[in-house]
């Protein structure tokens, strides 16, 4: 009925959306298209012609730093992938499902959001402090006398990206999480409960993987942002920890153009292989 | 049972996990009342002052430390982001509607939507760089290319809380409008708007804030240091040595962005007592 009448006094239905179409295709499709017919552009030192050429593909393949650079970057994503999956189901199982009344629920993903009104890029530079050799970290440990010698490697490492990787994203693990946690019918539980099962087993039989397609949404989420990353690599790392994004930007500093954009359709594959493979774990569309 | 261990395990847990969440900031909060202009950016704190603040100011004397380049570079960003937040609350506003109704290649659109929030900022930025160099053969500004990938991230954002807002739309009301013969704009200006309005706000909320702070999208697209925004004058001081008026500035957008979070609770709370209200009244009637 709704329906009906709406279609029938909505028929500028489809100029309503054209204007957001050609937005997207022009500045999200055609640059993307353009990554990947430059990567095939023929590369002089300052500038490039659109002679095609194989040469930045067999360059990047040949040059350790750039297949480096690929494993580093598979290999911080799966680590942070899990960290921020340990550090953040707890907390969603306590948000989601322990928490009873809705409003302490609430104030608590509030409190974990608000990080979030801090910039990006200074919630990253607010890491140097906590891990340096004089840092926070370092001092408190010193104080109650747990280490004798600060320790060294918390600062410009990889554990150093990781520790500040897992704390700027763990919250996109917690959110997606909590909210399906929360939608669990309590009913079932008290029912397992009734029935004898411990809450070993009610975890692993009913909550998680009634919790699984919170966990594929964080995961996603995760996955996107760790993998794109380039400012917290270089930050936390003293450049030492180059992840594809890493490569990107310092091509295009130095104006090679054709081996950023080899760099950047690489980028795209691995995302896509990344998000096709957690969509085929849970079918989003049915679940949500 | 088990879960009466379990809970003030995990309560403990999630307090552990909050401080996790804040201690940096804490630390930078505590570092950016270091002395100055010798106190560098870690401990001990030699002498507690507002030195770092003053500088931002401009209230102290000049010093061997220049003082954060950021007056122009915030001035862009809050443009910039102005401009982005009005533009896909827009496009979002119309193609969230233009959804209301099934039409076809409708999932495929939405698809392609979503994908706006999805695709790193590097590959959006770099691809626009490239287009706008070798296609178009135009110069990268902030307010022209970077722009524009700036929507393209941000209306993905505009649109799904659009369309959250207008699934649990209730069309008979504007039915109504129609059926008094009120035209569609009219119907929309005066019916649908001040309904979908809070809606409209989380949107324009999410857009200006997710502008204001995004950074790999402009570092590609937005064109040499005259074009610098915000997050790219942070990310300058990245390279050279940090001194602690980066964590006073830190402190200070934090600030601001409370500040912006408490305009949007006060409209959204004004503008659910109006309906309130205006529920009340024809309830009397």
């Amino acid at each position: 009925m709704s329906d009906a009448s709406v279609a029938a006094k909505g028929q500028g239905a489809s100029w309503l959306i054209l204007p957001g179409i050609v937005w997207m295709a022009l500045f999200m499709v055609v640059p993307i298209a353009m990554i990947c017919y430059v990567s095939f552009w023929t590369q002089t030192t300052f500038n490039i012609s659109s002679t095609p050429t194989l040469a930045s593909w067999k360059q990047f393949f040949a040059s350790d730093t750039y297949t480096g650079a690929l494993w580093t970057t598979v290999r911080i994503w799966l680590i942070v992938l899990a960290t921020t999956f340990i550090i953040g189901y707890p907390t969603a199982l306590f948000v989601g499902l322990f928490v009873k009344s809705k409003t302490l629920s609430t104030v608590l993903l509030v409190i974990c959001v608000i990080p979030f009104w801090t910039s990006f890029l200074i919630r990253v530079l607010a890491w140097r402090p906590m891990l340096g050799k004089e840092g926070a970290i370092n001092i408190i440990l010193m104080k109650l006398h747990i280490i004798s010698q600060p320790i060294e490697v918390l600062l410009f490492t990889e554990l150093s990206v990781i520790i500040g990787m897992s704390q700027i994203y763990c919250v996109f693990m917690v959110g997606p999480i909590a909210f399906m946690l929360g939608r669990i019918d309590r009913n079932i539980i008290e029912a397992a409960r009734d029935l004898g099962a411990g809450f070993g087993r009610i975890f692993w039989k009913i909550i998680f993987p009634l919790s699984l397609p919170g966990v594929v949404v964080g995961a996603i989420f995760v996955s996107v942002m760790v993998l794109g990353e380039f400012a917290t690599s270089g930050a936390l790392s003293g450049r030492k920890v180059n992840l594809l994004g890493n490569i990107i930007v310092t091509q295009v500093g130095s104006l090679k153009w054709a081996m950023a954009s080899v760099t950047g359709v690489i980028l795209t594959v691995v995302m896509g292989l990344v998000i096709a493979a957690f969509l085929r774990i849970v079918d989003l569309k049915q679940e949500l | 049972m088990e879960s009466r261990v379990l809970k003030p395990i995990l309560a403990v847990y999630v307090v552990a996990f909050i401080l996790f969440l804040y201690g940096p900031f804490f630390v930078l909060t505590i570092l950016s009342f270091q002395q100055g202009p010798d106190g560098g950016p870690q401990f001990p704190i030699t002498e507690w002052s507002t030195y770092w603040y003053q500088q931002i100011f401009g209230l102290t004397p000049p010093s061997r430390i220049a003082p954060l380049p950021v007056g122009e570079a915030l001035i862009r960003s809050l443009i910039l982001a102005f401009m982005t937040m009005v533009t896909s609350t827009v496009l979002g506003v119309m193609s969230a509607q233009a959804f209301r109704r099934k039409f076809r290649g409708s999932s495929f659109v939405f698809y392609l939507i979503v994908l706006g929030m999805m695709v790193p900022g590097v590959l959006t930025g770099l691809g626009t760089s490239l287009l706008a160099n070798n296609v178009f053969g135009i110069t990268r500004h902030w307010y022209t290319t970077a722009f524009a990938t700036h929507v393209a991230y941000t209306f993905p954002f505009a649109f799904l809380v659009m369309l959250a807002i207008l699934n649990r739309f209730d069309g008979s009301v504007e039915e109504a409008a129609w059926s008094l013969g009120v035209t569609p704009w009219k119907t929309f200006r005066k019916v649908t708007f001040p309904l979908i309005f809070p809606g409209v706000l989380s949107a324009m909320l999410f857009a200006f804030t997710l502008s204001l702070d995004e950074f790999p999208r402009s570092l590609f697209a937005a064109g040499g240091t005259e074009d610098q925004t915000l997050p790219l004058a942070i990310y300058g001081t990245f390279a050279v040595e940090i001194h602690p008026n980066i964590f006073a500035f830190g402190v200070l957008t934090t600030l601001f962005s409370f500040a912006l979070l408490s305009v949007y609770g006060i409209l959204m709370g004004m503008s659910v007592r109006r309906a309130r209200k205006l529920a009340m009244q024809e309830e009397i009637a």
